[in-house]
């Protein structure tokens, strides 16, 4: 199968691009949509081509955007909204959570409230503690809401528009910034019925459950690993977080008997929890071992990169970790990747937003 | 079930506010017997609003409501039926036993979900106004809030979006002085219609929101202007919240309000004052809502298939 070089944000554009190209419906909604920066580049153009009533900036008030979004679901139309730092979804968590979610049960399925709301996620050049938050846990916490973190512009080419053609709830998306700018080998789409985690490396010494950005740590730690040392280890990318293939993650688990779990957000009542329990739940006799989880801090997020850097787990910590896990030695002699932080690897990010 | 021929407009809208009255009678009279397990927030005394207000709209327009909604839904066509069934919890309800009392819904007849937080909605009759701009659909929104609605910050982002984007959307305040227990001067430093104005809105007033004639008249002119200019309006019906702010009691003992405002309000209420009209019209509405009460109890109560129904 051929393969292309695509980059995050490339694949964001181009899904956006082709949604209002071929869904009559679908409207881009969001603070800057339609300016010169176009949402770091993922709708820039698209007014000029498609027409402002497609694509539009909207004033700078979440909750009544969501809410509005919600209205124009119900008269017909598929909005896409943006956030540009998923933080200020936070100001419309009303209409999220206590009416789009719920419409539909709601109201006896009399209503279906199909949407995408994209949020993004900062990291690096002191984003700090409003820009920088990784939010699935309260979103995927909530019945009603379809919640997916494309780690791979595979993922979004092949999901974005299978949430919209398919979904017929508010659908959020969680995309990190880091990731616009990194190139991935894209294959040619192929149509799916619906949105799932993918094993994306195969493996027999410990199971690492991962979203987002921290799937490609996972990967560079794996792959760094299998050289070194020759640990051979299974990643899977959760990827929809609301709805995440359970079997997959038990079957893995139950081959490794090991099980990492590594976050983009804080630990307690999170991720880590969520797959914890389901192993707990379907087959705590696989684990051969305690599972581990590796998150932020539990402190909100600094803007000094030298508390930042402390503030993240980085390769080192995660290889490490990994190091452990199999062996079971707290003092090992495989090398460890230099203690580099996430910003100054996925260095195309350089600010200031 | 036939409604009698009326001789006339005022008899009409009279019909309709009384069986608006009549049925939340029936709630209240029902409630003690614990079959009606929901938080109620009744409309007794804001009748004749709801009846003024639909009478001209179409089932393509849509009205979205709060959750003192029970006047608004059976005044734009709401199944009466449905709607007890709601009350009661069954499976016949108009959303199947999951909405209740504050989310009653009639979609068929252009009532939109109503919702148990304030303001919530506004943006929703501002979106499915943008779309129906955008679809070039003949289709008017109407958003009827309480004065109490216009303290939250969504409100005035719906106001200024709807102005924005120019969309047709008819802002509905039901004023009557009251969010819960507090009146307006504990809560608001502006006037509602002045405010509203500044968002370059269209406003208008009415103050005698007890009786639907005029309510019809006035709000007749304004639905006659947005079809003409599609540009979004903004009305203020003063009306007068009977009983507590949600349950079926009277709280006149509570003190943040007095009798006799209500005693001067009711002087004018046609549904107390009408007393031929009442003795003429009583026997049908209550022979409707023995129906919608026959209806809902012996309907089945939801189960276990439909308990994760329709979440996704």
């Amino acid at each position: 199968m051929s393969s292309t070089s695509l980059s995050y944000r490339e694949a964001l554009y181009q899904v956006m691009h082709d949604t209002l190209a071929h869904d009559p419906r679908a409207v881009i909604m969001g603070q800057g949509v339609d300016d010169h920066k176009g949402t770091f580049g993922s709708t820039l153009g698209l007014a000029e081509k498609f027409g402002a009533d497609r694509c539009f900036d909207m004033p700078l008030a979440e909750e009544c955007m969501t809410g509005t979004g919600i209205g124009m679901a119900l008269n017909g139309l598929y909005p896409i909204q943006t956030h540009i730092r998923a933080d200020f979804v936070l100001v419309a968590m009303n209409q999220i959570v206590n009416h789009a979610a719920k419409y539909k049960y709601m109201f006896g399925g009399r209503y279906e409230i199909p949407m995408l709301i994209r949020t993004v996620v900062g990291r690096s050049w002191g984003q700090g503690a409003q820009h920088s938050q990784s939010l699935q846990s309260l979103f995927a916490h909530i019945p009603g809401l379809t919640v997916i973190m494309p780690a791979h512009s595979q993922r979004i080419l092949e999901d974005y528009p299978c949430v919209i053609k398919n979904v017929r709830g508010p659908v959020i998306s969680i995309e990190h910034r880091l990731m616009y700018d990194l190139q991935f080998r894209t294959t040619p789409v192929q149509e799916s019925a619906g949105v799932t985690s993918h094993l994306v490396r195969e493996g027999k010494d410990v199971t690492i459950v991962a979203c987002s950005i921290m799937v490609l740590e996972a990967l560079r730690s794996a792959e760094w690993l299998a050289q070194k040392a020759g640990l051979d280890c299974e990643v899977i990318d959760v990827n929809c977080v609301s709805h995440p293939d359970r079997e997959m993650i038990v079957r893995s688990v139950r081959k490794t008997g090991k099980l990492l779990v590594a976050d983009t957000s804080w630990k307690p009542y999170g991720f880590c929890g969520e797959i914890c329990r389901m192993i707990c739940e379907e087959a705590p006799q696989a684990l051969k071992k305690p599972v581990v989880t590796l998150g932020m801090e539990p402190c909100p997020c600094p803007t000094a990169k030298s508390l930042e850097d402390l503030y993240y787990p980085n390769l080192q910590t995660l290889s490490n970790t990994i190091v452990e896990l199999v062996t079971g030695k707290e003092k090992h002699d495989i090398a460890l990747p230099d203690e580099h932080s996430m910003a100054d690897v996925y260095k195309k990010f350089k600010g200031p937003f | 079930m036939t409604r009698p021929t009326f001789q006339n407009l005022y008899e009409e809208l009279f019909y309709l506010s009384l069986l608006i009255r009549r049925f939340e009678e029936k709630i209240i009279e029902l409630y003690p017997s614990d079959k009606i397990q929901s938080p109620v927030h009744l409309s007794i005394g804001q009748e004749a609003v709801a009846a003024g207000v639909c009478h001209d709209l179409r089932a393509q327009d849509w009205l979205f409501g709060s959750y003192r909604s029970h006047a608004f839904y059976i005044a734009k066509g709401g199944d009466l039926c449905e709607m007890m069934a709601e009350l009661y919890g069954k499976a016949t309800g108009c959303s199947g036993g999951k909405a209740g009392s504050m989310h009653l819904s009639a979609k068929e007849a252009g009532f939109m979900g109503a919702s148990a937080v304030v303001a919530a909605t506004l943006p929703h009759a501002v979106g499915a106004a943008l779309a129906a701009k955008f679809r070039k659909l003949d289709q008017i929104i109407v958003a009827v809030f309480g004065d109490g609605a216009t303290d939250e910050g969504i409100y005035h982002e719906a106001l200024n979006l709807a102005s924005l984007k120019k969309v047709p959307v008819i802002f509905v305040c039901e004023n009557n002085g009251l969010a819960v227990h507090s009146e307006r001067k504990a809560r608001q430093t502006y006037d509602i219609l002045e405010n509203a104005a500044t968002y370059g809105l269209s406003t208008a007033h009415l103050a005698e929101g007890w009786c639907p004639v005029k309510v019809r008249s006035f709000f007749l002119h304004e639905l006659d202007q947005i079809r003409k200019d599609g540009l979004p309006r903004f009305v203020q019906i003063d009306t007068f919240r009977y009983k507590e702010h949600v349950g079926p009691g009277d709280d006149w003992k509570a003190g943040y309000r007095s009798r006799e405002m209500a005693e001067a309000w009711q002087a004018n209420d046609p549904l107390i004052q009408d007393k031929a009209l009442i003795a003429k019209f009583d026997p049908p509405i209550q022979a409707e809502i023995h129906d919608a009460v026959a209806f809902a109890e012996s309907s089945p109560w939801p189960g276990v298939a439909d308990l994760l129904k329709d979440v996704y």
